[in-house]
């Protein structure tokens, strides 16, 4: 339609036009993305479009989706944490030596392990960001200091050995599904994110985060501390790490000082594929949970595809670029629409 | 989405957006084509789980299987997948899980953690699957807690490595000082491996002056044995617990006009080290028949369908190669 042509009531329609543009560009273009990876696979991969399957899939984005929630505070910060993937090995390592413990009855190690977890892995996000801004450094250096750190403390702390004999009613509760449909460490996913969508959205610590990634100079002279911000935001992802932790305990049983090796690039991954701006200020949760559901369903597609295995991360990669391209895209055309 | 282009002022931004869709889709259809293999005929499916496939060692046994296959194509059809990294025990869930979701018959498996597999593959006896367990024996304990009692197919460790380590003492003699050069401290073979040179040092009465992991790498174990060298000016030997770090070991004593000089034994025969002990720069390595393992497990996996049960440890060869055989 040829502009100053228009009606009013033509702008009108335009102006809702407009509006689901916006929503879909902003919120919903990831979604769409996965729905179309969804039915790509459904009609072509034998086995993908069975209950079975996307019943595993909820099980396995679950410890990803837990770890990508905290490191999106952190991204939005405009900070990045390595650490998260070592950081998981050392709660999974502390969790499952305090559930072995024989001379404790499960209904007192579960609950200590949960709290030692997310204790370990609050204090090493803590560290994280003191020492960041502490002495200004950039957090990528600190933070693949502490994947270091937490990798070789794993190792003591198991002396290098795999920590089995998880207490009953801690692995059954790992089995659960709900209603047929809901398992239970997906339930504790869903949990998470819920938990960092309303931080983000409605409380005046997610609007700082925010305002931090957008300019953290403009929050310092309206006189706040970022310091205390951002310091919040590693001790949230190392939080998430410890409760990741816990649902790598659920999902496999046995703690190891060599899990979660490379997670913190998935986590990484799943945040930018959702949406969110690795220079921060910008990005949304939501988004976050479904870039950790693309990544998987493109992983577990491809495979029942019958791709080959050095296929897979070929396509995933290029995947990942795609998403940090078409958001640059995606940002030209909104800021198009916005000074309309 | 299609319906953009009702807006005619967006055309421009949004069909730049949907060409780059478009080329994501395209890029999985090109995926697509690679190899969708599902007859629908009553054949068993067969499924291979190894390592990291970045391990010559898992090459070969991914080659003997998928020939196996070849061969028998009237008899099964056969998958096989590898891990990006060997230690990442969590994909490997993942992929006996995707297995047991495709309805596999059998699935063949090397764990990468001897501990951790044991509950997803109990999942898939409790759904009907045959599991074989090649390579690497899962946990005794384990697998009691989880209430399965599988066979396990693959080679002593323990025994190949006091071959490897035997031939090296008989080489130095009494009181020859060696190193160790060890795997994945967590790893079940890097411990067995580690206790059999353990016994060829008491055996030969051998002199060990350092035991350290390289974590079955070239470039670490380069890295280690050149700081060894550094620290011990009177090695004699090296007991390296793979081939892979046999390699890096060669490479560190080539660097210091040593190799020859100081005798290397390995593990795993992969082509790679052949050379090398023709040469005369490694004096053993130990073959653990990888091809035949997997074929052999599918073979036991096919026998479990019939009817057969098989308990216990069913070893599998094992065999001391020196120049002699090459």
């Amino acid at each position: 339609m040829p502009e100053g042509t228009e009606s009013a009531g033509e702008r009108k329609t335009a102006t809702v036009w407009d509006n689901f543009l916006r929503i879909s560009m902003r919120e919903a273009g990831v979604a769409i993305a996965l729905v179309i990876i969804v039915l790509f696979f459904s009609a072509t991969a034998p086995y993908f479009a069975t209950p079975e399957n996307f019943l595993k899939i909820f099980v396995q984005i679950a410890i990803n989706t837990v770890l990508a929630a905290g490191m999106t505070f952190v991204i939005l910060t405009g900070g990045i944490d390595l650490s998260v993937g070592s950081v998981l090995a050392l709660c999974t390592v502390v969790g499952a030596t305090i559930m072995v413990r024989e001379d404790l009855s499960p209904w007192m190690s579960i609950p200590l392990a949960l709290l030692a977890c997310m204790a370990t892995g609050a204090a090493c996000g803590a560290i994280n960001g003191w020492v960041c801004e502490k002495w200004k450094l950039p957090s990528f250096i600190v933070t693949l200091g502490m994947l270091n750190v937490a990798s070789g403390l794993a190792r003591v702390v198991s002396d290098n050995s795999t920590i089995t004999g998880l207490p009953q009613p801690f692995v059954d509760f790992g089995n659960q599904i709900y209603f047929g449909v809901l398992p239970s460490i997906f339930l504790i996913a869903i949990i998470v994110i819920l938990i960092g969508w309303f931080i983000l959205r409605f409380t005046v610590f997610g609007r700082f985060v925010f305002a931090i990634g957008t300019n953290e100079e403009a929050v310092r002279l309206s006189g706040h501390n970022p310091r205390i911000f951002k310091i919040a935001v590693f001790t949230i992802s190392g939080l998430t790490a410890g409760i990741a932790a816990m649902v790598f305990l659920l999902r496999l049983n046995v703690g190891s000082p060599i899990a979660g090796i490379g997670y913190e690039l998935n986590a990484i991954a799943a945040v930018i594929i959702g949406g969110t701006s690795l220079s921060g200020g910008k990005g949304s949760i939501i988004g976050t949970l479904v870039g950790a559901c693309i990544l998987q369903v493109l992983a577990t597609g491809l495979q029942l595809l019958g791709a080959e295995d050095n296929v897979k991360p070929i396509v995933i990669g290029t995947v990942i670029v795609l998403a940090v391209v078409l958001d640059t895209y995606r940002n030209r055309y909104l800021r198009k629409l916005e000074a309309r | 989405m299609t319906s953009f282009s009702s807006d005619g002022r967006s055309l421009s931004g949004v069909s730049r957006r949907r060409l780059l869709l478009a080329g994501a889709a395209g890029s999985l259809v090109l995926v697509s084509g690679i190899a969708p293999v599902f007859a629908a005929g009553k054949k068993p499916k067969v499924g291979l789980v190894m390592k990291s496939l970045a391990n010559e060692f898992f090459k070969q046994m991914q080659a003997g299987a998928e020939k196996y296959a070849e061969e028998n194509k009237d008899k099964f059809d056969f998958k096989a997948v590898g891990m990006k990294d060997e230690r990442d025990f969590a994909a490997q869930v993942d992929a006996v899980e995707n297995f047991v979701t495709q309805k596999y018959d059998i699935i063949v498996v090397a764990p990468a953690d001897s501990k951790a597999m044991v509950t997803p593959l109990a999942k898939a006896v409790k759904a009907g699957v045959a599991v074989i367990n090649i390579d690497v024996e899962l946990d005794q304990e384990a697998k009691k807690k989880a209430g399965i009692d599988l066979a396990f197919f693959g080679p002593d460790n323990r025994e190949g490595a006091l071959l490897a380590g035997n031939a090296l003492a008989k080489e130095l003699g009494e009181g020859g000082k060696v190193v160790i050069l060890e795997g994945n401290p967590e790893a079940d073979n890097a411990q067995q491996r580690k206790k059999g040179f353990d016994d060829a040092v008491a055996a030969g009465k051998l002199q060990l002056l350092d035991s350290k992991t390289a974590h079955w790498e070239t470039e670490e174990a380069n890295t280690l044995m050149t700081n060894f060298l550094t620290k011990y000016n009177d090695i004699q030997g090296v007991m390296a617990a793979n081939d892979s770090m046999a390699l890096g070991v060669v490479k560190a004593l080539d660097s210091a006009g040593l190799s020859g000089k100081i005798k290397v034994v390995g593990f795993d025969n992969i082509p790679a080290v052949q050379p090398l002990i023709k040469d005369g720069k490694m004096l053993a390595t130990v073959e653990q028949y990888g091809a035949q393992m997997a074929a052999m497990g599918i073979e036991y996996g096919l026998r479990q369908m019939a009817g057969e049960t098989f308990t216990g440890w069913v070893k599998t060869d094992i065999k001391l190669i020196t120049a002699a055989d090459l």
